[in-house]
């Protein structure tokens, strides 16, 4: 807690006119002129913040009450009329919004894999495994491809009469269905989902790596430190920072961007065992004509949300001030 | 740092608070929810102005003929009336439409499938009864775009399931290809047969969407239920205990268990990989539809006109007797916040003018409504079809909710992954039909 050194708190209200800072200066002596000093000087800064605040209020936060608002009333019939809490209650009933919610937890616990994966690779590239430079340009390749690309890809190679199973079968593997089966599916697209975005965090890792401290490294190698030791007590303290830093933007990423696979893969098939609340939202208010109670799935969401946002936030500000 | 604390607090309040005020803003909330781009303009006074279409038909080039033969036949009777075909693309439509409809404004005539879908939405269409009432005996498929016996839209099309079959496929495997199977076991036998002359299974199933299902039920259907039991589904007194309506699921995972299929269903997508199988050889049959897609035109050019066969269901149930289940399968309704709702109707009724039905069925491959319109060179599965017409009855599965199909369609999906068993599928249909 000694650090602080903040340089939020530092620019707050008066920072902009007090310290005569290049922008502040003519619209805060333009407005001494019509008021009388202190005053004016004070109010500066809100008036700068003033459009962003007006835009996030207007356009964000004023939808959003609209929105939550909106869930308390009813669908078709008893449209606009308030029904209370009957939308949340016709959720929690909701085996296919449970799976949803459920698929929320799982994407959480795969999270590490998520990680690991660019964080590996990235290990490997930087450890200057034979062709490395090729895999730098090849891994960051589909993280490019749009996810109804990517999704049409996987939909070929993983089909039952596919590739992937014909090249199981070669070894004597019984062909999987892996969009087709309820327990396997959604480790299917999330497996996608991994490649496809797995290049931004290599980028990140390698990035990471780059400020490793190489006399460190080869202190460890002239101990005579295995890789599984320099990775371990050298590479992974080196890199926290990042680590976290790639934590976050993945999960982000998982939670909020896998529609695309979701509705090209599997349409939340089969048997509504890969819902995602998004998937959810999307199909009560266009298929089901019942916006009041995607409304209330939208609320639910957003709650989830905040609460992992927020934990994002303590995340990334702790590491933040390790050093 | 604590401030910062407070936000997520704050916010949470602010939407508690959103919520106990749910009553006061109701009607407010309905005009001024997120429509954005749903809400393009739409004036019409008198014989003049403008009037907005919304389908998703208009821009492909099978229907330049329809839509320039439709504007043609309104140009006749309000030649000051500009018209705006706004094409949306399907599986977007019923969001997008469901926005403009919280909205309370957007397009004038809109383009609807039958059942469920126009069902689910008659709160947001005028009845058209007084305005259609010329067209009534014309054309045909009225039922599907009937609520509570009044009429949202005028049919276009007529949508049904025929099954289909590869009569090359029938040749080889010493079948006759002009006596397909008329019962489930010589069904059966004539798979078995299949299989062994041309190394395919004997039905293309795609049910990655759930349609497989609904193909399925609405296939096999009339030779499953009784006349009775049939005629009362449609007519919305469903007996989900009957064992005719179980036999209708036990039967669909059964075809599955005993190889029947095409490998992998829930992964297949009935449009269009299902129908490529089947065009490619892959397949001996499919559950088909009768328009646009997934039917004779599409297949004629591939196999051949004279290779494509129809069939009606095999007989299951002793006693029934198979027909075609067809119903209107897409029609043009109006918006109850058109201004002109006469000017709006006379727009349907030239959508729907045999002028214009007969360029649609010719150019893209659909069996008209309109009963005045011959198919032309749809080769003998055509033929069949339109023999089948006078007969048949409305589908089992438009009969049903979106809700219930919705269902169906999970429920479909795990009794073929063997996740849920028959009856406790039945059970969740049941409820969800009761509810819907």
């Amino acid at each position: 807690m000694l650090a602080k050194v903040r340089p939020a708190h530092a620019g707050r209200p008066f920072g902009a006119a007090g310290d005569g800072g290049t922008a502040g200066v003519p619209v805060a002596r333009s407005l001494r002129e019509r008021f009388t000093g202190r005053n004016a000087e004070r109010l500066a800064p809100y008036v700068l913040i003033a459009p962003a605040v007006v835009v996030i209020l207007l356009l964000r936060l004023w939808p959003l009450l609209l929105g939550v608002n909106f869930s308390f009333t009813g669908d078709g019939a008893r449209n606009g009329q308030p029904v209370g809490l009957a939308n949340y209650t016709e959720l929690w009933n909701d085996p296919v919004f449970r799976t949803a919610l459920r698929n929320v937890g799982l994407l959480i616990l795969l999270l590490p894999v998520a990680v690991a994966v660019p964080g590996l690779l990235a290990t490997f590239i930087f450890l200057k495994v034979p062709g490395h430079r090729f895999y730098r340009s090849v891994y960051f390749f589909p993280a490019v491809l749009s996810p109804v690309i990517v999704g049409a890809i996987f939909n070929l190679l993983l089909a039952f009469d596919g590739p992937l199973n014909a090249v199981l079968g070669a070894v004597g593997i019984d062909p999987v269905d892996w969009l087709g089966e309820p327990s396997i599916a959604i480790f299917s697209v999330v497996g996608v989902q991994i490649w496809a975005t797995f290049g931004m965090g290599l980028v990140v890792f390698l990035s990471g790596f780059s400020t490793l401290d190489a006399t460190l490294l080869d202190a460890a190698r002239v101990d005579g430190a295995s890789l599984r030791q320099v990775i371990w007590h050298v590479i992974i303290p080196g890199l926290s920072r990042t680590i976290q830093f790639v934590f976050v933007t993945t999960m982000i990423g998982l939670l909020t961007s896998m529609f695309g696979l979701l509705f090209i893969m599997t349409s939340g098939g089969p048997g509504g065992s890969t819902y995602l609340p998004e998937f959810y939202i999307w199909i009560q208010q266009g298929q089901m004509n019942r916006p009041a109670l995607a409304s209330a799935a939208s609320t639910v969401l957003f709650l989830v949300m905040l609460l992992v946002g927020t934990a994002q936030i303590g995340l990334l500000r702790r590491a933040g001030r390790e050093d | 740092m604590m401030q910062r604390r407070l936000w997520p607090a704050v916010l949470v309040a602010g939407v508690a608070l959103a919520g106990c005020g749910s009553a006061a803003g109701s009607s407010g909330t309905a005009s001024t929810s997120a429509a954005g781009g749903a809400a393009s303009g739409s004036a019409s006074a008198g014989g003049t102005g403008k009037l907005v279409v919304w389908d998703w038909k208009s821009s492909d080039k099978t229907a330049a003929n329809f839509v320039a033969k439709a504007k043609a036949d309104f140009a006749k009777k309000h030649p000051d009336v500009t018209l705006e075909f706004v094409a949306q693309p399907f599986d977007q439509y019923y969001t997008l439409l469901g926005a403009a409809i919280q909205a309370g404004k957007g397009p004038d005539v809109i383009l609807f499938n039958g059942g469920g879908q126009i069902r689910d939405r008659a709160d947001a269409l005028l009845p058209l009864d007084q305005y259609v009432a010329a067209d009534k005996d014309r054309l045909a498929g009225w039922d599907a775009f009937t609520k509570n016996g009044k009429i949202y839209a005028a049919p276009i099309t007529l949508q049904g399931h025929p099954i289909y079959y590869n009569k090359a496929m029938y040749k080889k495997a010493g079948l006759d290809p002009d006596k397909p199977p008329t019962t489930w076991d010589a069904m059966v036998s004539a798979c078995a047969a299949l299989k062994k002359a041309n190394n395919v299974p004997c039905f293309s199933v795609g049910n990655k969407e759930g349609y497989g299902i609904q193909f399925w039920m609405s296939g096999m259907g009339s030779s499953i239920l009784t006349a009775a039991e049939y005629d009362s589904w449609i007519a919305g007194k469903r007996d989900w205990n009957s064992p005719d309506v179980k036999k209708l699921f036990s039967l669909w995972k059964e075809a599955n268990d005993q190889g029947l299929n095409t490998p992998g269903p829930n992964s297949t997508a009935m449009f269009m990989d299902a129908f490529t199988k089947f065009e490619g050889g892959k397949a001996a049959n499919v559950f088909g539809l009768m328009s646009d897609v997934g039917g004779w035109h599409e297949m004629n050019p591939i196999l051949g006109a004279d290779n494509v066969g129809a069939m009606l269901a095999p007989t299951v149930t002793p006693g029934t007797s198979a027909s075609l289940a067809y119903d209107g399968g897409i029609g043009y309704g109006v918006a109850k916040w058109t201004k002109d709702p006469a000017l709006a109707a006379d727009l349907v009724r030239s959508l729907a003018s045999t002028d214009a039905l007969t360029a649609y069925s010719s150019d893209a491959g659909a069996i008209a409504a309109d009963k005045t319109v011959k198919i032309a060179g749809g080769g003998p599965s055509a033929a069949t079809i339109a023999a089948d017409i006078p007969g048949g009855k409305p589908a089992l599965h438009v009969a049903l909710s979106a809700k219930t199909q919705e269902v169906m369609g999970r429920m479909s999906q795990q009794l073929l992954s063997g996740s849920v068993t028959v009856d406790e599928a039945m059970k969740q249909l049941a409820a969800a039909d009761q509810a819907g």
